[in-house]
């Protein structure tokens, strides 16, 4: 199943997100609890990691890139 | 709560000793740091060392310069002023939940210490701490593996002419996706704290208040230290900690030599490497200039590597009246 990953609200006034590194490349796979990209908010470097096992497949937005909240910045593949 | 006193002054032993108590020995309680720096600039993980940082005035000083692993902006510490850190594991008291990004609950034991020693210190909305309406305090966070680490500098007697000195750049000259500084006016808590607290007791005072009548003291084993050392070599004074981190930069540099001519180097660089790089000017070549790019794509942006593969490119010949040396110092800036 494909599904999309958003820039996450990391708390109620964070508007957008910096989108510092992709941990997985595109078609690398994971597992629940891995960590797939960094992102930097309100000077907080937080690692957001996968909910579920699956594979990266599409990297949307560049390293560096500013995204709002709840942008599409990828899709990755789950299991169903 | 649980002390630990990181016993030095070197910016790299105390962050590996955060990274250890961080993410390789996970103490049942919260564990808090109070440390010092000798000179040093810490810039933010995702920042440019060469869009923050006057490295060349770095060098000259005996300043260092090193990677956090949390977000923000670049600052810079001595032994004018003190560090402390808060190192959370999930599922403990007072541990954020894991999407979740809290500053007050670790700023108000600070601010409170603070207040009983007169100051009157408060919050800005950056997550500051602030006096009179000047900066004393910048504070930032990570989260890795799990565990959540909340990190703050207090400025008390710090010298604020080398900070605005060496975090003083040129800004024209590089285009970057990093994250950049916001500039503040600062002040040093030495203004409002009384003339007998000295940096002793302002530590004491400080570690007391935070730590509580329930906190205890926990003290580094040399099988910690060991780990400790090797990890502050390895993630905080390498090389590649510092400039390999970058995020990738395009810059130009341009000098002009009397009977040489000029010298334009125009450069991206990735993962501290050189990706690319375009040498044109003026100037007479002997060498073929062409080939000297191409044997520069690949090479640590740093000068002695530069020069190595300048030297062996311009053997014989090579630039009129431009040498090696010049040239890669052109190149680095």
């Amino acid at each position: 199943m494909e599904k999309e990953i958003k820039m996450p609200r990391l708390r109620e006034e964070m508007k957008e997100g910096v989108l510092c590194a992709w941990l997985k490349e595109e078609g690398e796979s994971f597992k629940k609890g891995e960590p797939l990209y960094e992102i930097e908010t309100d000077k907080v470097v937080n690692q957001v990691e996968a909910e579920e096992d699956g594979v990266l497949e599409k990297q949307l937005v560049e390293e560096g890139d500013v995204v709002p909240c709840g942008e599409k910045i990828g899709e990755v593949r789950v299991d169903e | 709560m649980i002390y630990v006193e990181t016993g030095s002054t070197d910016v790299y032993y105390n962050f590996g000793l955060e990274y250890y108590f961080t993410v390789e020995k996970r103490m049942p309680e919260p564990v808090f740091l109070f440390w010092q720096t000798t000179p040093t600039l810490m810039i933010g993980k995702y920042q440019n060392t060469r869009e923050e940082i006057d490295l060349n005035y770095a060098a000259a000083n005996g300043i260092r310069v090193v990677r956090r692993l949390s977000g923000g902006g670049t600052i810079y510490t001595d032994e004018g002023g003190w560090q402390y850190s808060f190192i959370t594991q999930s599922g403990q008291e007072n541990g954020a939940s894991s999407n979740e990004i809290d500053f007050r609950k670790y700023l108000d034991p600070v601010l409170g210490a603070l207040r009983g020693l007169g100051v009157p210190a408060e919050f800005n909305g950056r997550n500051d701490l602030t006096a009179g309406g000047r900066k004393f305090s910048g504070t930032a966070q990570y989260k890795l593996s799990g565990a959540t680490v909340h990190h703050g500098s207090l400025l008390v007697d710090t010298d604020v002419e080398a900070m605005v000195r060496s975090t003083t750049v040129d800004p024209e000259k590089l285009i970057s996706k990093g994250i950049r500084s916001v500039k503040s006016r600062v002040c040093n808590l030495a203004e409002f704290l009384p003339k007998d607290v000295t940096p002793q007791k302002f530590k004491d005072l400080m570690v007391a208040a935070i730590l509580g009548e329930s906190g205890s003291v926990y003290t580094v084993t040399e099988e910690d230290d060991r780990r400790i050392r090797e990890l502050a070599d390895e993630k905080f004074r390498s090389w590649d900690a510092v400039f390999g981190h970058d995020p990738k930069f395009e810059i130009v540099q341009k000098n002009r030599f009397p009977g040489g001519g000029s010298l334009r180097a125009e450069l991206n660089v990735k993962k501290g490497r050189i990706e690319q790089i375009w040498l044109t000017g003026d100037f007479f070549s002997a060498a073929d200039i062409r080939k000297l790019e191409e044997d520069l794509r690949g090479v640590v942006f740093r000068r002695e590597d530069v020069l190595d593969v300048l030297r062996e490119g311009l053997q014989g010949g090579g630039i009129m009246g431009i040498t090696p040396e010049q040239v890669a110092d052109t190149i680095i800036g």
